[in-house]
C-alpha cells in the first residue's frame, strides 16, 4: 500500500508539472481533484473539529433533557446555545431567493464580532508595539549604549517609516518637500518588495526541491 | 426588519466586542467568552455555505456543459471520497490519512512549487533595472536570494576574500531584512491598520453596510 501511495502521488505530482510544457487533460484532472479534495478535507475538519463539539454537543447537552426517559437534571439553560446554532442556521437562507435576506443575520453577527474585536487589537498589537519597536532604539542612544552603526540604524528605521507612511499620505499632494520623502519612501517600499520576492521565490523553490527529490529518491527508489 | 436588525445586530456586537477588551471585569469577560463561542458555533455553518456555492457552480457547470465540463466530475469524486471517508470515521482514520499524505499533500506541495516557475518567468519581466526603483527592488531581491543559500556565503568567502567581513553574503541579507525591509514592512503595517480601525468603525456605526447587499 505505501508503494502505491508513492506512485499515486508521483503520477499526480508529474501531472501538475506537465503544465510546464502546455495545459492538457492530466494537469486539469490534477487540478480538480485538488479542489476537490481540499474541500471534502475542509468539511471533514469543520464537521469534527468545528460543528460538532461546537454545535452538536451543545445542542444535544440543550435537548436532552427533555428526550423521553432521560432524567432532566441537567434543567434549562443548555438551551441558551440553541441561539447561535439557529442563527448560524440561517446560514442555509441563501438556498431560497425568497428567504435570502435572512443571511444578513448571521453575517451582521460575524462582521460586528470582527470589527469589534479588530478595534483593540489592531491598536495594541500594529500600532502601538510597531510604533514602540521603531522608537525604542532610541532608549539606547539616549543611555549612551547604542554604538555609532546602532544609532544609524536606528535613524534609518524611523526615516523609513515617517518616509513609507508619507507615500501612503494622499490628504495633500505630494510637491515640494513632501515629494522627496515620497519618493524616500517609494525607496524603501521597493527594497521591502524585493526582499519579500526574494524569500517567497526561496520558499517555492523549497518546495520544487523537495518534490524533485520525492521523484527521484522515493519513486525512482521503488523502480530499481 | 430586513435591514434595520442587521445593522443594530452589527452595532451591538461590535460595540459589546470592543469593550470588553478594555474592560478586566469579569463580567465583560465571561460576556466576551460566550460572544467567541457563539462565532466558533456560527462559523462552521458559514464553511457549508462556501460548499454548496461551490457543488451548485460545478452543476450548473455539467448541465451547461461549458468547456470542460467533464472535470466537474472530477471534484466531485475528490470531494465524496473525502467526504464519505473522513465524516463517518474521523481524520484520524487510516484510510482518510492515507489519502491526505499520497493524494493532498504531494498536489498541495506541487501546485505551490509550481509557482517556482512561473514567479522566475513574471522576474524575467519585472526585474529588468530600467529605473532606479526598479534597480533597488532587483539588487535587494538578489541579495536575499543569494543570502539564503549556503552557496552565498562560498562565493563571497572566495571572491572577495580581501574583505574584512566573512559570510558577508547572509549578513547583508540579515541587515536588509532586519532594516529597510522592517520599516517599510512597519509603514505599511502602521497604514494598513488603520485602515483597519476606520474600516471597522464604519461597519459599527454602519456607515459601510455593502454586506447587506441590495435590494429592501
Amino acid at each position: 500500500m505505501e508503494i502505491f501511495g508513492i506512485w499515486i502521488a508521483a503520477f499526480l505530482t508529474l501531472c501538475i508539472y506537465s503544465f510546464l510544457y502546455k495545459d492538457n487533460p492530466f494537469y486539469r484532472f490534477a487540478e480538480h481533484l485538488f479542489v476537490g479534495m481540499s474541500v471534502g478535507y475542509g468539511i471533514v475538519l469543520s464537521v469534527h473539529q468545528g460543528f460538532i463539539p461546537f454545535a452538536w454537543e451543545p445542542f444535544w447537552a440543550a435537548v436532552k433533557p427533555f428526550w423521553p426517559g432521560v432524567p432532566r437534571e441537567a434543567g434549562w439553560s443548555g438551551l441558551w446555545k440553541l441561539i447561535p446554532i439557529g442563527v448560524g442556521l440561517l446560514f442555509f437562507s441563501g438556498v431560497s431567493p425568497r428567504h435570502t435576506w435572512l443571511i444578513r443575520y448571521p453575517t451582521a453577527i460575524l462582521i460586528g464580532f470582527g470589527a469589534g474585536l479588530s478595534i483593540p487589537n489592531v491598536l495594541r498589537a500594529n500600532i502601538f508595539e510597531q510604533t514602540r519597536g521603531t522608537v525604542e532604539p532610541f532608549a539606547s542612544v539616549h543611555a549612551g549604549t547604542l554604538s555609532g552603526w546602532g544609532i544609524f540604524e536606528a535613524v534609518l528605521m524611523v526615516a523609513g517609516v515617517i518616509c513609507t507612511l508619507t507615500y501612503f499620505f494622499f490628504s495633500v499632494e505630494h510637491r515640494g518637500p513632501l515629494k522627496w520623502i515620497s519618493k524616500v519612501g517609494i525607496a524603501f517600499l521597493m527594497i521591502g518588495f524585493g526582499s519579500a520576492f526574494g524569500n517567497t521565490v526561496m520558499g517555492r523553490v523549497a518546495l520544487l526541491i523537495q518534490r524533485v527529490d520525492f521523484l527521484i529518491n522515493d519513486w525512482i527508489g521503488t523502480i530499481f | 426588519m430586513k435591514r434595520q436588525v442587521p445593522l443594530v445586530l452589527c452595532f451591538l456586537f461590535g460595540v459589546v466586542m470592543c469593550f470588553t477588551q478594555f474592560s478586566p471585569h469579569s463580567f465583560s469577560q465571561s460576556i466576551y467568552d460566550e460572544v467567541v463561542y457563539w462565532a466558533l458555533i456560527m462559523s462552521p455553518f458559514a464553511l457549508a455555505v462556501g460548499t454548496i456555492t461551490l457543488i451548485q457552480t460545478h452543476v450548473i457547470r455539467i448541465r451547461r456543459r461549458t468547456e470542460h465540463w467533464q472535470y466537474s466530475f472530477v471534484v466531485f469524486a475528490g470531494l465524496l471520497t473525502m467526504v464519505a471517508i473522513g465524516l463517518p470515521f474521523g481524520p484520524q482514520h487510516p484510510a482518510f490519512a492515507w489519502l491526505f499524505n499520497n493524494v493532498q499533500v504531494p498536489l498541495d506541495a506541487t501546485m505551490f512549487s509550481l509557482l517556482a516557475f512561473l514567479i522566475a518567468s513574471a522576474a524575467f519581466r519585472a526585474f529588468r533595472a530600467r529605473t532606479f526603483e526598479a534597480s533597488l527592488l532587483l539588487i535587494s531581491a538578489m541579495i536575499v536570494l543569494i543570502g539564503n543559500v549556503p552557496v552565498g556565503d562560498l562565493i563571497w568567502n572566495t571572491v572577495l576574500s580581501w574583505l574584512p567581513w566573512d559570510n558577508g553574503a547572509s549578513e547583508a541579507r540579515q541587515w536588509i531584512l532586519g532594516n529597510p525591509n522592517l520599516s517599510a514592512r512597519r509603514g505599511i503595517i502602521l497604514g494598513v491598520s488603520l485602515g483597519v480601525i476606520s474600516q471597522a468603525i464604519r461597519l459599527i456605526l454602519g456607515i459601510e453596510r455593502s454586506y447587506i447587499g441590495g435590494g429592501d
